[in-house]
């Protein structure tokens, strides 16, 4: 078998003479005509990237859009949550009172309108161009599988469902991927804890052992008394 | 042998068998993660050879295998298989942990899927540290074992000695420097 | 779908037709073999499970996780830089190259460029990663298939390899050395020429596999025409790197997008295969090989002088908003989704790993094949553990 080298003229960088902005602009128009007001909202980076949301239950329909408008290379699938953690990075002071946390759920670009958002990459490989898919996704958590679509789906779906409890229906087989069957609780949400870092105080916020006299020379200890010293290590 | 359990073994007997233990080793590469590159690296590269110090690293199967190096990650999905692979090897047995991962936990410490060391499954002899641990680090960890094995009391061995609940001690556990 | 397709398809229903035969014949079930979750030929702890009948697969099930350690999550509670550090992790054989995409995307949310000198050597090793990696794989499926040799090679001269990277950055692997900004440090003294004498050495390694493998009648009988990957299956499965350029697709991430990289500076080909079997993928592979080591030496030439880092604060903070970077790493496309609310740490970090997509396709092409070509395809396919599992 003759095997091919490289083509002589390489069609993505050709067209990455041209501006990318009309191109990702034409697209936008192209989804927007293949879905109507299905397609919320949109978000363009000029020469770089491009965001659409579409709503909840357009979900498979923007699939087949977005494959007979050319993105036929499955990039992947996966899920944000939007709240922010109510545990921080677990570096707390357990001394203190735990500090102030935001805790207003607010989405990126694209917008947004629930917690859980799930989002996907598509890839066109003839234009050199790809586009990040997103949809809102309410309680309760549910979501048309896009294994019809394109087969590649299958693993990262169950990965998502597995990590954010996110089911999609029509999916074939949703079960773990990653964890043993008999783990509890979904670990990508940020109300998940790391119990690692619950457990144990943060070594440098806290001081376990305090300074013994002898090496004080600032005075910080003059005020434990003798008895104190003897019990402190 | 019943002179073995019964203590009655001859000194210059029990030196010369394990004279000949620690110099037949063979190994069985329980290579998870990238510690087992560098485990592969150790054993099979012409660099760090270590047949050169009499350990053969191709046992076909963990019952025929004197030495398992852990090198690399242990998640709790993996954790039943390890136990297994461990209670297949027959005695007198040894284990070396190789890497932060299979040390403590190494990177992953706060992870909510990792087994924070493999010593809370199965007893280890020797701790080699590293991120990895460079192949001559192994090799150290291998050295220090044969050293240990050439000084084991063989009697106390094979009665299981210092079996303590589900994990059996064995002594204290060597570090590796460096 | 295509009509190879239906040749797998009807190649599927026929082996289940068999099966209930033998069913009706001898009254037996059909065997459940279990490979691994620890077994020598899978690059780690991939378990597959496979339905057997005879010696022909009836359906198996790759089962992933055993090494799944929470990327994901740790990223979370980690800062850019402590980032960094555990990402070297996923792809453990080429680690500088995972370093690079993530780096990429928090500098495109920040908004600066690392110099060029920067830029040029980060290319390097990304190049001397790929070459470390991808020599492991000659050998490593060289060996699958029962040739024992070429591992030993491999292993030899992949340590001159991970001696240059050692020379400039510290580390064998996982050496860290990607920074927000630039790199960590400049080149040592004589680096540039060592490094040309190891890629002297590489291309006589590939001419040495050429001649030892690829030449070989008994490889060429075991991988050609085995774990046929279509076209338009593949990329709906989104196999990427080598994988997707065996199967026809010519697309190569370096050459189809612009990044702050060097790689539109230099001179070098794509290799693609038409056939989409074993022997592709081992063939694509060790020509790039050989393509990288003669961008190496493109890219020592050409290293401009400057700086190495930018001028970047102490303590970094990423502006909020959302960045998507994806590179060609060794294994295939690797990229990152970093969404960052403006802290000293992202807020989620997707990362996007060649391995999960090109193994999820397992289970498609497995069907039918005999168990040892389960073998072969899966080595042809080249996964990393870390990769898939994250």
């Amino acid at each position: 078998m003759n095997p091919l080298s490289s083509t002589g003229e390489t069609p993505a960088a050709a067209v990455a003479e041209l501006v990318h902005d009309t191109r990702r602009e034409g697209l936008i128009d192209q989804f927007r005509s293949a879905l109507g007001d299905k397609l919320v909202d949109t978000h363009l980076k000029p020469g770089d990237d491009l965001w659409l949301r579409v709503r909840t239950d357009a979900w498979r329909e923007t699939g087949h859009a977005a494959r007979d408008l050319g993105f036929d290379y499955f990039g992947f699938l996966s899920a944000i949550d939007w709240m922010p953690s109510p545990y921080g990075k677990g570096e707390d002071d357990p001394t203190e009172p735990p500090p102030e946390r935001s805790t207003e759920v607010k989405q990126g670009y694209a917008g947004g309108a629930t917690r859980f958002q799930v989002f996907a990459r598509l890839h066109s490989i003839a234009t050199g161009v790809g586009i990040t898919l997103k949809v809102d996704v309410p309680e309760p958590l549910e979501l048309e599988s896009w294994v019809p679509v394109y087969a590649g789906a299958n693993w990262h779906e169950r990965e998502t469902w597995e990590m954010y409890g996110i089911t999609f229906t029509g999916h074939p087989d949703l079960r773990h991927i990653y964890l043993p069957g008999d783990f509890e609780g979904f670990p990508l949400r940020k109300d998940f804890p790391l119990l690692a870092r619950m457990v144990k105080p943060w070594p440098g916020i806290v001081d376990v052992e305090p300074i013994p006299a002898e090496f004080d020379t600032d005075g910080e200890a003059e005020a434990a008394p003798a008895t104190d010293e003897a019990s402190a290590t | 042998m019943g002179l073995v359990d019964r203590g009655r073994l001859p000194k210059p007997l029990t030196k010369l068998f394990n004279l000949g233990r620690s110099y037949s080793l063979w190994v069985y590469q329980w290579g998870l993660a990238c510690c087992a590159i560098e485990m592969g690296a150790a054993f099979g590269s012409p660099r760090y050879d270590v047949m050169r110090l009499g350990v053969i690293p191709l046992p076909a199967s963990p019952r025929q295998a004197d030495l398992v190096v852990i090198s690399g990650t242990v998640t709790d999905k993996m954790a039943p298989s390890i136990k297994r692979l461990y209670e297949q090897m027959p005695d007198p047995k040894y284990v070396i942990s190789m890497g932060s991962c299979a040390n403590c936990g190494g990177p992953y410490w706060d992870s909510y899927s990792v087994t924070k060391g493999v010593d809370q499954i199965i007893p280890v002899d020797v701790y080699v540290p590293g991120c990895p641990p460079r192949p001559e680090a192994l090799l150290e960890g291998i050295v220090l074992l044969q050293e240990r094995i050439r000084n084991e009391d063989m009697a106390a061995k094979w009665r299981g000695e210092h079996h303590d609940g589900v994990v059996e001690r064995r002594g204290e556990p060597i570090v590796v420097n460096g | 779908m295509s009509t190879v397709v239906d040749r797998q398809q009807l190649a599927y229903i026929a082996a289940q037709a068999a099966d209930a035969r033998l069913n009706v014949e001898l009254e037996t079930e059909g065997m459940t073999l279990n490979i691994g979750p620890q077994h020598p030929a899978t690059h780690g702890t991939l378990r597959i499970v496979a339905r057997l009948d005879g010696e022909q697969v009836v359906w198996a099930e790759p089962s992933a996780g055993y090494m799944h350690r929470g990327y994901e999550k740790l990223t979370e509670v980690r800062t850019f830089p402590q980032v960094t550090t555990l990402v070297n992790r996923i792809d453990w054989l080429g680690s500088f190259a995972n370093e690079v995409p993530f780096i990429l995307a928090a500098e495109k949310l920040m908004e600066i460029e690392a110099p060029p000198r920067a830029q040029w050597i980060r290319t390097v090793l990304f190049e001397l990663s790929r070459i470390a990696n991808v020599t492991l794989f000659l050998g490593d499926m060289a060996v699958q298939l029962g040739a024992i040799t070429p591992v030993f090679y491999a292993f030899r001269d992949r340590e001159h390899v991970l001696n240059q990277i050692e020379a400039a950055t510290g580390g064998r692997f996982h050496p860290n050395f990607d920074r927000i900004g630039g790199l960590k440090e400049d080149l040592p003294k004589g680096w540039v020429d060592e490094t040309k004498a190891v890629m002297r050495k590489m291309r006589n390694f590939c001419d040495e596999m050429e001649t030892l493998i690829v030449g070989n009648e008994i490889f060429a009988a075991r991988t050609r025409g085995i774990g046929v990957i279509p076209r338009d299956v593949a990329m709906q499965y989104g196999l990427s790197g080598a994988n997707a350029r065996a199967s026809g697709i010519d697309w190569d991430l370096r050459r189809d997008q612009t990044l702050p990289m060097a790689w539109d500076k230099i001179e070098w080909k794509v290799w693609t295969h038409p056939d989409g079997d074993s022997y592709a993928r081992y063939w694509v592979r060790l020509q790039e090989v050989r393509e990288a080591t003669k961008m190496v030496d493109q890219l020592l030439d050409g290293i401009p002088s400057g700086a190495i880092m930018a001028k970047v604060p102490r303590i970094i903070k990423v502006p909020e908003g959302e960045a998507w970077v994806s590179t060609e790493n060794p294994l295939g496309e690797m990229g990152y989704y970093v969404v960052s609310k403006g802290d000293t740490g992202p807020f989620r970090v997707k990362i996007r790993s060649a391995s999960f997509n090109n193994i999820s396709i397992a289970s498609w092409v497995l069907r039918g094949t005999y168990v040892p070509d389960v073998i072969t395809i899966l080595a042809s396919l080249y996964f990393i553990l870390g990769d898939i599992d994250r």
